[in-house]
């Protein structure tokens, strides 16, 4: 094995980390994310991890405390990585590490230690530790055994997120692969919910779950680190048999040539669809392309995923947070307050990714953009068309779903107010999209299903934003009441009205500014810059 | 406009200056191009072939300096003279998602092409440069056909002025024969090609006249090579060249290394 060759990739890694520092958006990314992972390290060991422990050894339950703790950050670190795609950036893919002389085994040894090393993974691992340094510092708990444990389970959950994130990219790729995954979020965002009430009242089958989680992962570092003597053996032997299994799962899977992306095949050629029709709308200078960009989202799998699931996830995040809220509000509009936040997500979720990084997957094909005799800045505009015309027929799925399925369906003004917060949303994020696709875009892979490659300002607003939608309404409804009133409907126009000028005022202004950033733009996805 | 009101020039560069930050990329180059000539635009790696391209059709600033194209004077803005403009950009500029077809008509259409004349040429283009796969994108496509589409989309319109950077790597030798072929009929209805190659032979086979510029962006030689063809010499610096290699080299002072360990 040769690790002088494995260790020398790992510190190019770092290196091209280093090197993206130079520029002057890459100090400002390096500055925010180093303050940010400082305060998030000093909130997390003080408050989270080592306050946790603190915390379980002082109650007399530490085992449960830290069940709970280490299942939470296992589930959180599985859906950070496999929803929101951190932590799984490619640096180096297979075909590149061929370039080297290295064997099939030191290849995969180089792409993992680079995907471990990852600063999101890093992070995770200091929580990790934290709990165990809050509990060895109040409790009796043995650090080397914790440790081993800890780190174990460390490595098993960055190979549970690596073979669910693979096995989820292939499945996106094929036909029925996003209804699929769409099923499957609808599942299992309805599962908790549904089953916390059976198992309140059965306990014998919340002891059999109990009993079979006893078997997972995190259960098993929980006993590692506060159970004692055999107990603490046998939770080491639980972690060491499923990191062993999921290594072996995750290399039969690599082993496993994945299928080709590809578009719908046409077989011959097809000429006028539905997205030329569609184009038409804006007339002949812009029709072609506003269809080419309908044609870029819609072929784009990662697009097809989350267009698919963003409904469904409204429906679970409506459905959860009014039923969270519902005593504080005694029941009464809850469902609606949580509506409130839903909506406006369901209009910018699904075409997020391209929507703030127009330019970022399209490469080389900027420059033919720009040799067009039009206006440079008219496929800046098409593209931001094209974008909320397709999370407009969400909003009006989201509004049919409210009309048909929700309890309070009846009141007119209710409905008004969540069209009225859906355009409000669609047109805040599309207008901040576009100043984020100037001044923060990224070169990025069309075809790639997994891996966050957006920019750190892409970043701020996408997550940003779906925090925003989660949570303002439901801080609105305490603080505010009024703004979540019913009666007080009419309020929402012109909330929505200033969000329709913000975009307009930035489409035009972006639009003045498109000339100036036009070189900037391409050696950035062009990856010269 | 009739060809006898039409300027001599096809191309006419003033004193252009590009920088990028304190890099100069092209500086002071100042360059004529005459209508129906198919114009060979030489230089070593790195200095300012493609910069030139790229401020020549719109993709780039220029610092300072004038461009004329087609006797107007051109900006990123000139949509008008776009139109009579075809490009094969260095990146190629394809759209990977799209089919070959999808991408030539989007091309077609904002070029101005009506919808009978945009299929009928699309089919045309697709048939004689054996693109006709439809189940392919052009993300599928092999190095040579994506080349080809990017040639395809550069001439769909009939320009009157094409720039074609390394136009013929990667294609087979059919293909080049092919687009050899057309060149040459371009040229001869009086339309003017601009071509960047590294390959000095299809050059120096190809083209009638050559310009040739060293780091940065200074114009070091430009005139006639049809000489050559004829079995003729350049007269340059009190040499002989009967070759463009030996001229290019001697005029951009490029030198083979000696690696004794190679």
């Amino acid at each position: 094995m040769n690790l002088e060759m494995v260790g020398n990739l790992v510190r190019l890694r770092y290196k091209l980390l280093w090197a993206k520092t130079r520029t002057r958006n890459g100090k400002i990314a390096l500055f925010v994310a180093g303050y940010l992972l400082l305060v998030l390290v000093l909130i997390l060991m003080g408050a989270g991890g080592v306050g946790a422990g603190v915390a379980a050894v002082r109650s007399g339950k530490g085992q449960s405390v830290a069940e709970l703790v280490l299942s939470g950050l296992f589930l959180q670190a599985l859906i950070s990585t496999v929803m929101l795609g951190f932590g799984l950036g490619a640096v180096f893919s297979e075909t590149e590490l061929r370039r080297y002389p290295l064997t099939a085994r030191e290849r995969w040894l180089a792409r993992h230690c680079i995907g471990i090393l990852d600063p999101f993974w890093f992070i995770l691992l200091v929580l990790y530790l934290g709990l165990l340094f809050g509990m060895y510092l109040v409790g009796n708990v043995s650090l080397g055994l914790g440790l081993v444990g800890l780190v174990v389970l460390f490595l098993a959950n960055y190979l549970a997120a690596r073979a669910i994130a693979l096995v989820m990219e292939r499945a996106v790729k094929g036909k029925t692969g996003s209804l699929v995954l769409m099923s499957l979020v609808i599942l299992l965002g309805f599962l908790p919910g549904t089953l916390a009430p059976v198992l309140q009242k059965n306990h014998a089958l919340a002891d059999t779950l109990l009993g079979i989680l006893r078997f997972t992962p995190p259960f098993g570092a929980a006993a590692t680190i506060a159970g004692d003597g055999a107990a603490a053996w046998s939770g080491l032997a639980v972690e060491l048999c499923w990191t062993v299994g999921l290594l072996g799962v995750l290399a039969a899977l690599e082993k496993r040539p994945p299928s080709r992306a590809r578009a719908a095949a046409t077989g011959s050629i097809a000429w006028g669809g539905r997205y030329d029709r569609i184009g038409g709308i804006f007339g002949p200078q812009l029709a072609p392309l506003v269809a080419f960009w309908l044609r870029f989202y819609v072929r784009n799998n990662r697009f097809r995923t989350l267009y698919l699931i963003t409904l469904p996830v409204c429906a679970f995040l409506t459905y959860n947070l009014g039923k969270a809220e519902g005593h504080r509000l005694h029941g009464q509009n809850a469902l609606f307050v949580a509506a409130l936040g839903a909506f406006p997500l369901a209009s910018f979720l699904g075409t997020s990714r391209i929507a703030v990084n127009q330019f970022g997957y399209a490469g080389g094909a900027l420059r033919r953009m720009l040799l067009l005799p039009t206006d440079p800045a008219a496929s800046l505009r098409a593209g931001s068309y094209a974008g909320v015309l397709l999370e407009s027929t969400l909003l009006l799925l989201a509004t049919v779903a409210w009309v048909v399925l929700a309890p309070v369906r009846g009141d007119i003004r209710m409905l008004f107010m969540l069209v009225a917060s859906g355009s409000t949303g669609l047109f805040l994020f599309h207008g901040a999209a576009l100043w984020v696709t100037l001044y923060g875009p990224r070169r990025g892979k069309y075809d790639a299903s997994f891996g966050n490659d957006m920019s750190l300002m892409a970043n701020i607003l996408v997550v940003g934003g779906a925090l925003t939608c989660i949570f303002v309404p439901q801080v609105l409804s305490g603080v505010v009441p009024a703004s979540v009133n019913p009666d007080y409907w009419w309020a929402s126009i012109p909330v929505a009205a200033a969000a329709w000028a913000f975009y307009r005022v930035s489409l035009r202004i972006t639009a003045s500014l498109f000339e100036g950033r036009r070189e900037r733009l391409m050696a950035v996805v062009e990856g010269r810059a | 406009m009739s060809s006898q009101s039409m300027p001599q020039d096809a191309i006419r560069i003033s004193n252009l200056v590009k920088q990028y930050g304190p890099v100069m990329a092209v500086e002071n180059l100042s360059l004529v191009v005459p209508r129906g000539r198919m114009f060979g635009f030489l230089g070593p790696n790195g200095s300012g072939k493609s910069t030139t391209i790229g401020c020549l059709t719109g993709l780039l600033d220029a610092n300072s300096g004038e461009i004329e194209i087609l006797g107007q004077p051109f900006t990123a803005g000139s949509a008008a003279l776009k139109r009579r403009m075809g490009v094969m950009p260095e990146t190629l500029g394809l759209f990977d998602p799209l089919y070959a077809h999808e991408f030539l008509a989007f091309v077609a259409r904002m070029f101005g092409l009506d919808e009978e004349t945009t299929r009928k040429r699309v089919n045309e283009l697709l048939a004689a440069l054996e693109l006709t796969d439809a189940k392919k994108t052009l993300g599928e496509y092999s190095t040579g056909m994506r080349k080809r589409a990017a040639f395809a989309a550069a001439v769909i319109h009939s320009p009157e002025v094409l720039f074609l950077d390394e136009p013929f790597e990667s294609i087979d030798p059919a293909g080049v024969a092919l687009l050899k072929q057309w060149l040459r009929r371009f040229t001869e209805q009086g339309r003017t090609v601009f071509i960047t190659s590294h390959v000095l032979e299809t050059v120096e086979r190809l083209c009638e006249e050559v310009a040739i510029i060293t780091r940065p962006g200074k114009l070091v030689w430009q005139g006639d090579i049809t000489v050559l063809a004829n079995d003729g010499a350049i007269r340059y610096d009190g040499q002989e060249f009967r070759a463009l290699e030996p001229l290019f080299l001697h005029l951009t002072g490029e030198r083979y290394a000696d690696l004794n360990w190679l």
